[in-house]
């Protein structure tokens, strides 16, 4: 067939090579099937028949055409996908401006007019498919008849260069299907229209609490009181596991349990499920969450020889509880609050500000996480900032709320407020927590959704009986205890003339009583 | 020179990889200081008619090994091991190779010693040579004379680079077999397979159930308390959420065993995950292979720990402790990672055997002549936790086949699960004498020991390895499994035992939920 030779050889049997094995098209495309066959055949069912044959040999001259067009990551460009985000395209297409302004706002680098010019290209292919399936039909119809020899025969010859046609037009289907997904999926989260615009200088303080405790002495900082102490051993770790990690060794140890303990039946008394989760898990669900698990700059750890990765924070394997399934609406919100330890590899971080326990490769960390019904995510976002906050004031911190600026925000997030407290030692503001709203942006690619209920009257078009289509719910996830930074906020905060360091009220029903960690004597 | 030829050029070349040569060892710099220090302790004899059979390579290749394979990998750390004394001690040390089924060839081991032997002696004598034609050089000579010297010298000096690659490859193959030489065994150890273990002590008795049980796995579904499901996608069989109650179950159990065993002047520690993967070697484990327990990190030397044994064993690595200092006794949480290769069948159901689980490990450094009686201790105060939480369990004396290389011995407990219906185990204690330290390079300077003059630097008495032992406090999804499995009741909750409700906010009992 003509079409054919407009794909372009090689690059398309490349691209041929890397899509048809292994590939499990996720929901929208083959939600019932592992082979090719099956998942066009669905298709008319979704869309309406037309031909547009006119189009075809430009949306076709698919290679060439991709392949000139610059990528920041031109050497991934081929790799198959393991999965695809329930990305709403055609939201898209109709919101380009918006979309566009926010790509813009939030320095992404994501290529919209690539994205819509995919869109539009896989579209007509789908049509010139149909259309196509449809012929094919006529002719098999045909031949199910009385017919003389040689009309068969002409029949015979047409269904078969058809098929041919259709062959190569679902393959090309299924290539500019993933290309789009992979642009598409560049695409950051809207954002609130409260964000301020603009780079990290431009996050708006939303509240200070307390103020800078005054010292009459000079003070330590964590390290040095970690030292004195007897807390903290960073050159052992250095040696059996390499730098940035630790051991925490006397009281030290006491105080994480009693800050996990403590953060744990707070959050659970607010109506979280308390969870321990995985921390290995597959690498898709760490990409499915927004991360980035593979690649030179990759905060992720990865196993060798496997699909799979190190968690970097419980929203992970928390994110991936409810993953693929439709929940029920009665059963939102789900809330929960995680412990876990995570593990960064903070690839390209240096400087002081990795001083210390301030940036390490491994942590243990309390993680709250929503599950909620789309209109909710604002109000549980509030709440989430809301507990952080009250959990840092009672351990007496000084620190300030942040409603975090668009360029400061990462792909999955909607909206995003950072908790910055105040480490004497250091002798500056340090991130100590993070509340961010991700909308649908995570569950749009961990397959979450939930049925509204008494929902018979909304959209009766596209209900099967009384069923109201599902919806994507919303997922929130906020720090409630970030052990290492919390640590330094203990130690530099709460240190004494004599070298001591007092335990905060809170915390000492948990470490058996423990008010103040003393210099050892020896 | 003569002696190059026997080295068999093209066969030596092709078995070693030049890539394989690249620790500190070959490099000039350490060599001449490793082979200065020999020289201190052999004295110079000249037994050359031996250097010849020592060095047909050949005879190395033909020997038969049981990892054929790894026979040339460059081992990137060396273990003070004391050949001496392996070679002294030949039939003790041929027995216990037998009576616990290793797969260490004790003769390829003593064939590489006494060919390293040797060698040095032989590159001893060629430098002993040369200084000789360099001091003749010193002093005036006639051009002739020197000439004939300078080409002495240049010969003596290409048999020498030809012998230190040798005994270089040598050593490194000692070590390499050496290493697989399993510590010596105590002598109560029982001689056998796993059924020849001794039962020590048998502690409570199997709970009475006046309705049918269920297994943890059970309970865990009905309580809403443990979620295999949703873990097998987001991460792949045998891992697990813990949810509601569990979750301070698992924080109740590490609290308070960590309060328990700190009372006993334990050092707690938290401890880094990731180690370098020649951390997990020196303490005895293999974290490369086909059957390996070990995750390792994409694209670094580093792997996940499967026990704290490794990042506490390593706290000490390479140093010369005060004999004051000793005994350390460290009580040491962490997650633990293991991929469970080969593990299958029924004893892998449910929370038995998983792939990540929070563990309190104890370990102490002590000197050797305590570490039978800090063993006593170690496997006293797991009894004295498995009893007052309740639980019927039995304390073995593991059978030699059933111990791991570096332990000396190894006393395990066995709890009953009611549920599983059978006994399992809960925990691990094991003195490890100084197989870790020898690797891992951890001594200790006893103090007035001006008795061994001979070797002491000045008053100071040289040092000594020393003991390392392990023993598992908690090994918390096992005792979950006990937990719930001998505490359930018949309205189908699960009593707390006292000593953990402190720890969990008075929680007595664990309910199912009314939905």
């Amino acid at each position: 067939m003509g079409l054919k030779c407009c794909l372009g050889g090689t690059t398309f049997h490349t691209l041929k090579i890397a899509v048809i094995p292994s590939s499990s098209y996720s929901s929208t495309f083959r939600p019932l099937s592992k082979t090719l066959t099956l998942g066009p055949l669905l298709l008319p069912r979704l869309h309406k028949l037309s031909s547009l044959p006119q189009l075809l040999p430009r949306a076709l001259s698919a290679a060439p055409a991709i392949q000139a067009t610059p990528s920041p990551n031109p050497d991934e460009r081929v790799v198959k996908l393991q999965w695809k985000a329930a990305i709403d395209f055609k939201w898209i297409r109709d919101n380009k401006a918006a979309v566009a302004a926010n790509v813009k706002n939030r320095n992404s680098n994501a290529n919209l007019e690539l994205v819509l010019e995919l869109y539009e290209r896989m579209l007509n292919v789908q049509k010139e498919v149909e259309r196509l399936r449809a012929e094919r039909n006529v002719v098999a119809n045909k031949m199910k008849g009385k017919l003389e020899p040689s009309e068969r025969q002409k029949l015979i010859e047409e269904g078969k260069i058809l098929k041919e046609g259709l062959a190569t037009l679902e393959e090309d289907l299924i290539a500019v299907t993933d290309e789009l997904q992979q642009e598409a999926q560049r695409i950051p989260n809207m954002t609130h229209p409260d964000v301020p615009v603009g780079g990290e200088d431009c996050s708006v303080l939303r509240k200070v609490v307390g103020s800078p405790r005054m010292f009459r002495f000079p003070i330590k900082d964590h390290v040095q009181l970690g030292k004195d102490l007897d807390l903290i051993e960073f050159d052992a770790a250095a040696e059996v596991s390499g730098s940035k990690f630790y051991y925490l060794k006397n009281e030290a140890v006491l105080l994480e349990m009693a800050l996990i303990n403590w953060t744990i039946s707070e959050v659970t008394r607010r109506g979280f499920t308390p969870l321990i989760t995985p921390e290995i898990v597959r690498s898709s669900v760490v990409e499915k969450c927004g991360f980035q698990p593979r690649g030179e700059n990759t905060q992720v750890y990865s196993i060798e020889g496997s699909d799979q990765c190190l968690i970097g924070t419980a929203e992970i394997p928390v994110g991936g509880i409810h993953m693929d399934s439709i929940l029920a609406e009665s059963a939102l919100p789900l809330k929960y609050v995680a412990y876990s330890h995570c593990f960064r590899t903070e690839a390209g971080a240096a400087g002081t500000a990795t001083r210390g326990l301030y940036r390490v490769h491994q942590f243990s960390k309390v993680e709250m996480f929503i599950l909620c019904r789309p209109e909710e995510s604002d109000s549980y976002h509030e709440e989430l900032i809301g507990i952080e906050e009250h959990l840092f004031s009672s351990l007496g911190f000084h620190f300030k709320t942040l409603d975090m600026a668009s360029v400061d925000l990462g792909a999955p997030a909607y909206r995003k407020f950072d908790i910055e407290a105040w480490m004497p030692g250091l002798g500056r503001f340090g991130e100590i927590s993070s509340a961010s709203s991700c909308t649908d942006y995570q569950s749009r690619r961990l397959g979450i959704r939930y049925r509204p209920e008494a929902s018979s009257s909304s959209s009766p078009k596209k209900g099967k009986g009384n069923l109201a289509p599902t919806q994507f719910v919303h997922t929130l996830n906020a720090t409630a205890c970030a052990v290492p930074r919390m640590m330094i906020c203990l130690l530099e905060n709460f240190q004494q003339d004599d070298g001591s360091v007092i335990i905060p009220e809170p915390l000492r029903p948990f470490t058996g009583g423990l008010e103040v960690i003393t210099p050892k004597s020896r | 020179m003569g002696l190059q030829c026997c080295l068999g050029g093209l066969k030596l070349v092709s078995s070693i990889p030049p890539s394989s040569y690249s620790s500190s060892i070959l490099r000039p710099k350490t060599l001449t200081l490793a082979l200065l220090l020999h020289r201190h302790q052999h004295s110079p004899t000249l037994p050359l008619p031996f250097i010849v059979r020592a060095l047909s390579s050949p005879a190395i290749q033909t020997t038969p090994s049981s990892l054929p394979d790894e026979k040339f990998v460059k081992p990137q750390w060396k273990a003070s091991i004391d050949f001496k004394w392996i070679r002294d001690d030949k039939v003790a040390m041929a027995a216990n190779i037998e009576n616990r089924n290793s797969s260490a060839n004790l003769e390829l081991v003593l064939e590489l010693y006494e060919k390293m032997l040797t060698v040095q002696k032989e590159v001893e004598l060629l430098r002993a040579e040369r200084n000789v034609v360099a001091n003749k050089m010193k002093g005036k000579l006639e051009p002739a004379e020197r000439q004939k010297l300078i080409e002495e010298g240049k010969n003596i000096k290409e048999g020498l680079v030809s012998l230190e690659e040798d005994l270089l490859k040598l050593t490194d193959e000692l070590q390499q077999e050496a290493q697989r030489i399993p510590n010596m065994s105590h002598p109560d150890v029982p001689v056998g397979g796993e059924d020849c273990s001794v039962v020590r002590k048998m502690v409570g008795s199997p709970q009475v159930f006046g309705f049918p049980v269920k297994d943890h796995l059970q309970l865990g579904r009905d309580l809403d308390l443990i979620d295999f499901d949703a873990a097998a996608e987001v991460s792949g069989s045998k891992f697990y959420y813990l949810k509601n109650a569990a979750v301070l179950l698992e924080m109740a159990l590490v609290n308070w065993t960590i309060a328990q065993v700190m009372r006993r002047g334990f050092t707690p520690l938290t401890t880094p995950e990731i180690v370098r993967s020649s951390i997990v070697e020196k303490c005895g484990f293999q974290p490369r292979g086909e059957n390996t327990q070990v995750y390792s990190i994409e694209g670094s030397d580093q792997c996940l720990i499967g026990t704290a044994e490794i990042p506490v064993g390593g706290i000490h690595m390479d140093s010369i402790l005060a004999e004051t200092s000793l005994p350390l006794k460290y009580v040491a949480l962490s997650h633990c990672f293991r991929t469970e290769a080969g593990a299958a069948g029924t004893a892998t159901r449910g929370l038995y055997r998983v792939h990540q689980f929070s563990k309190v490990e104890m370990f102490i450094l002590c000197r050797p002549e305590e570490s039978n009686s800090y063993h006593e201790e170690l496997i006293r105060i797991e009894e004295d936790l498995f009893s007052s939480l309740g639980f019927h369990f039995k304390i073995l004396d593991m059978a030699s086949g059933d111990l791991g290389a570096p332990a000396y011995r190894k006393f395990d407990v066995e709890a009953w699960m009611p549920g599983l219906g059978r006994f399992g185990e809960i925990s691990s204690a094991s003195n490890c004498t100084d197989y870790q330290s020898r690797r891992l390079g951890i001594r200790y300077r006893p103090e007035a020991a001006s008795t061994i003059p001979t070797k002491g630097k000045g008053n100071l008495a040289p040092p000594q390895f020393v003991h390392t032992l392990n023993a598992t406090a908690c090994a918390v999804p096992r005792m979950i499994v006990c937990l719930l499995e001998n505490y359930q009741q018949e309205d189908g909750s699960v009593v707390i035992p006292e000593p953990l409700r402190p720890f969990m906010g008075g929680l007595e009992v664990i309910r199912p939920k009314s939905s």
